[in-house]
């Protein structure tokens, strides 16, 4: 039961005996009881039509890998196309179009070596020029998403059809990871027709319809062993989380995704049914302080609200429990480098009147802008905040404003707001973005200048010790001094018939990384 | 009877001008654009800046809109911003769709309407009468979703008889397509019966006070035949008007009703194009919603003048 590692891992993908004993998938039975399953319980088995349900999507979706930004067109895209990285249940980069790599020390040159004999649907071989081309999709005169993040890259040279060098303008231990983000897709060189795919992926796109329905093709032999199982795979988009369950229930769907948390105990009782829970790895709920306007200048007057906020009741009472508590900074709990010393900030009213006081002020200055823009529960959460600060003697103003727009109007304006910070594959990733001083996206204005030295020095460290101590540290400092009110993280929660095998948790994204119409298979 | 229609033609294509124009108007005035919303949290002002180049944003509103008018005229809705692809080509398997949504459910529900009001109105303050006006007010205060979770809970969830995805697919045979719209059309059916079964019983019954209705009765005429002959047709200018009413409801407003059973229609098209601030696709939709509400009515309104001679001159008999 704990251990059936019966596969073939090919040798070129050694990773996979791993993920075979280490993979575990966390199953409700009929009383509601957690058990861990070998993921990996049988051979993978060719055939059927894989239906999949899903939300996260929209009919403005594309191919392009450019604009991705939501689960369904991601799905879409790892059907057809593969990225030069792969991530693994631990998290950990692993090879997938970029076979192996050497860094040089100072992590600021790279040699990727590219995997070999692999074919595009279109029959065009794999080279380096079509990988060059698709990393140069996000730079320079691009609209990428992920350009930022690959401003570092100064050079790409081809070196033979098979290895192409990076140089980075600064080292980073963590450039592998950086190459697995969604983003980064293989397609060949010159392609640019978004609403026709072509990758090497284990399937072919048969129609689209965006906002309705894909539907795959298997295209033949997959270069990875044991994966792209399905003759034919359909995606289908069920944005309401009812008709989502619901379809589920009667069978007319074999997975469904983002299952709700407030229902999914019930859904766990199906005898039809199997859910997976990916504990802690989904979005972090903030209230985000910015430390830069009044009151928030004074440091106690965050810490008040960081004391004076129920966080477990919240977590009880609006996510159903499937979360994990939050210590008010953005790594989570599954990262290597969580930093597990640092002592969980309790619920205490009195310590938040005591920082109150020693702020100097009434405790009528909080005034919080609360939108379903943030994140769809996030009045219920500001309204348990709310009353949880009373006994501290602290009126939180509520000001309720509409979701539309919610990005571009209130998040980065109004100085107390919410926001959802996604799962980021690095601790450096996570880091920087949110907390740097020269990040964009620091909502919460904190600049210290002790903190972007620790993280410089971490990201050109490679030995993991040395960067576990250091990013504990910054962790330590993002939690006390930053103005993010981190309460949950929370869970991502699967639902899938019986039948379907070889889906495991995640922790980037939920069906199992949207890689399930490759992963699994049916028993 | 011709003139009128012209008259009532242009000015319909008037209405229709104003409605692209508030559209165009409102979309652009709602906060962030194509650029901000597709680009996300992430954007930055460069890639924001390149973004709005590539996609024509910074072109000025009036050139924009005339732009797409001019598309218009030559049948040509335009690019969505977001996908690139052709509006003409995505839009007609969604209004396909709408349309057959709100057909179906007007064949069911019109007919019944019409008919159970007629009954309502001929036994005014039976036990029967009050049943109907219990039942419609019932169904007219539950919550458009309710209704359809209900009927979603009942019939796939518990009996597994129908499916709750009402998607039709190519591939789908009639009766297959049939069964997967028979809980929408149920849904919708519970929605617009009621309004329209009271709407045609008040109608007849103030007709039913008329001193001609008096004379039919004092003639010897039975109630069935004074109800069908006499008050009917000069009850229909209302009922109609509230047919076409709803009929524009089932066509515009069901976004609801699309969700819940996962229907693609146009609504939610428009509603996705509207969160991407997409806007060539949302004034396409506009422009279909607002036929729609043009058309019914104008329909509406020569049925009326149709059915009652006595409308046909302005003024007269009213």
């Amino acid at each position: 039961m704990t251990d059936a590692k019966t596969h073939t891992p090919g040798a070129h993908l050694s990773r996979r005996s791993f993920l075979g004993t280490a993979a575990v998938t966390a199953t409700v039975t009929a009383g509601g009881l957690w058990l861990p399953r070998a993921a990996h319980a049988d051979t993978p088995k060719k055939g059927g039509t894989l239906r999949l349900g899903m939300e996260g999507g929209a009919s403005t979706d594309s191919f392009n890998p450019m604009t991705l930004s939501d689960e369904v067109p991601i799905t879409l895209c790892y059907a057809v196309m593969n990225g030069l990285i792969e991530f693994d249940a631990e998290g950990l980069p692993q090879p997938e179009l970029f076979e192996s790599w050497e860094v040089e020390p100072g992590a600021a040159k790279w040699v990727f070596n590219i995997r070999q004999g692999i074919t595009f649907s279109n029959g065009k071989t794999l080279t380096a020029d079509d990988v060059i081309y698709s990393i140069n999709l996000h730079r320079g005169e691009s609209v990428s998403q992920l350009k930022g993040n690959l401003e570092p890259i100064t050079e790409i040279t081809k070196l033979s059809d098979s290895q192409i060098a990076i140089t980075l303008s600064e080292g980073n231990a963590d450039f592998v990871a950086l190459l697995g983000d969604y983003h980064l897709l293989v397609v060949p060189e010159g392609h640019s027709d978004w609403n026709n795919p072509i990758g090497t992926g284990a399937y072919l796109l048969e129609s689209f319809e965006p906002g309705v329905r894909a539907v795959f093709t298997l295209r033949g032999d997959y270069w990875k062993p044991g994966r792209g199982n399905f003759d034919r795979v359909e995606v289908r988009y069920i944005s309401d989380a009812v008709a989502r369950t619901s379809a589920l229930q009667s069978g007319q769907i074999d997975g469904a995704n983002r299952l709700d948390p407030r229902t999914v105990d019930f859904l766990a009782q199906a005898p039809n049914l199997n859910v997976v829970r990916s504990e802690g790895t989904g979005l972090r709920y903030v209230f985000c302080a910015r430390v830069s306007d009044d009151p928030y200048t004074n440091q106690n007057a965050v810490l008040a609200l960081k004391y004076g906020i129920d966080r477990q009741k919240i977590i009880d009472n609006v996510l159903n429990g499937y979360a994990t508590i939050g210590n008010d900074h953005t790594i989570n709990p599954n990262s290597p480098f969580f930093n597990a010393e640092l002592p969980q900030r309790p619920y205490d009213p009195d310590k938040a009147a005591w920082h109150l006081k020693e702020a100097g002020l009434s405790g009528s200055e909080f005034r919080l802008t609360v939108s379903e823009g943030a994140w769809v529960t996030m009045p219920d959460c500001a309204q348990i905040f709310q009353q949880s600060l009373d006994p501290a003697g602290i009126r939180l103003e509520l000001n309720k404003v509409p979701a539309d727009g919610y990005w571009s109007n209130v998040w980065r304006v109004d100085p107390f707001c919410g926001v959802i910070w996604g799962s980021r594959m690095t601790a450096d990733e996570n880091l920087t973005v949110c907390y740097s001083s020269t990040s964009p996206m620091n909502d919460s204005n904190w600049k210290n200048e002790t903190f972007d030295k620790l993280l410089a020095e971490a990201r050109v460290e490679l030995d993991q010790g040395k960067r576990k101590e250091i990013y504990a540290t910054c962790q330590q400092m993002a939690s006390d001094e930053a103005g993010h009110v981190l309460f949950a993280i929370n869970d991502t929660l699967d639902g899938y018939g019986k039948n379907v095998m070889g889906v495991n948790k995640h922790p980037r994204f939920g069906f199992d990384d949207l890689r399930v119409a490759e992963k699994a298979w049916f028993a | 009877m011709k003139r009128y229609v012209a008259t009532r033609l242009a000015l319909g294509l008037v209405t229709l001008f104003c409605v692209t124009v508030l559209v165009f108007v409102a979309t652009n005035m709602l906060p962030g654009d194509a650029a901000t919303e597709i680009l996300g949290r992430g954007a930055t002002p460069e890639t924001l800046a390149r973004f709005r180049e590539q996609l024509g944003l910074d072109d000025p509103l009036v050139l924009r809109y005339g732009n797409w008018i001019w598309g218009l005229l030559h049948g040509d809705l335009g690019q969505s911003l977001t996908t690139q692809a052709s509006i003409n080509e995505a839009i007609w398997p969604r209004l396909w769709n709408t349309l057959r949504l709100a057909g179906l459910t007007a064949l069911v529900s019109v007919p019944l309407a019409i008919g159970l009001g007629v009954l309502s109105a001929a036994r005014e303050g039976s036990f029967l009468d009050r049943a109907l006006a219990m039942g419609a007010l019932t169904a007219i205060s539950f919550p458009e979703f309710f209704t359809a979770y209900l009927l979603i809970l009942v019939f796939s969830v518990k009996l597994n008889l129908l499916p709750n995805l009402s998607t039709i697919f190519p591939e789908m045979s009639f009766l297959e397509a049939l069964r997967a719209m028979v809980l929408p059309v149920m849904a919708l059916s519970c929605l617009v019966t009621a309004h329209m079964m009271r709407m045609t019983r008040t109608s007849i019954l103030s007709v039913m006070s008329q001193p001609y209705i008096e004379m039919a009765f004092l003639k010897g005429v039975p109630r069935a035949a004074v109800i069908t002959r006499h008050a009917l047709p000069n009850a229909a200018a209302p009922i109609i008007a509230v047919v076409a009413m709803n009929l524009a409801y089932l066509v515009v407003g069901i976004v609801v009703i699309e969700v819940v059973f996962v229907y693609p229609g146009l609504g939610q098209y428009m509603v996705d194009a509207v969160g991407k601030r997409d806007i060539p696709v949302v004034q396409a939709c506009g422009v279909f919603f607002a036929l729609a509400f043009i058309g019914l009515n104008l329909i509406s309104d020569v049925l009326a003048v149709l059915v009652n001679p006595r409308l046909r001159r302005p003024g007269g008999g009213r």
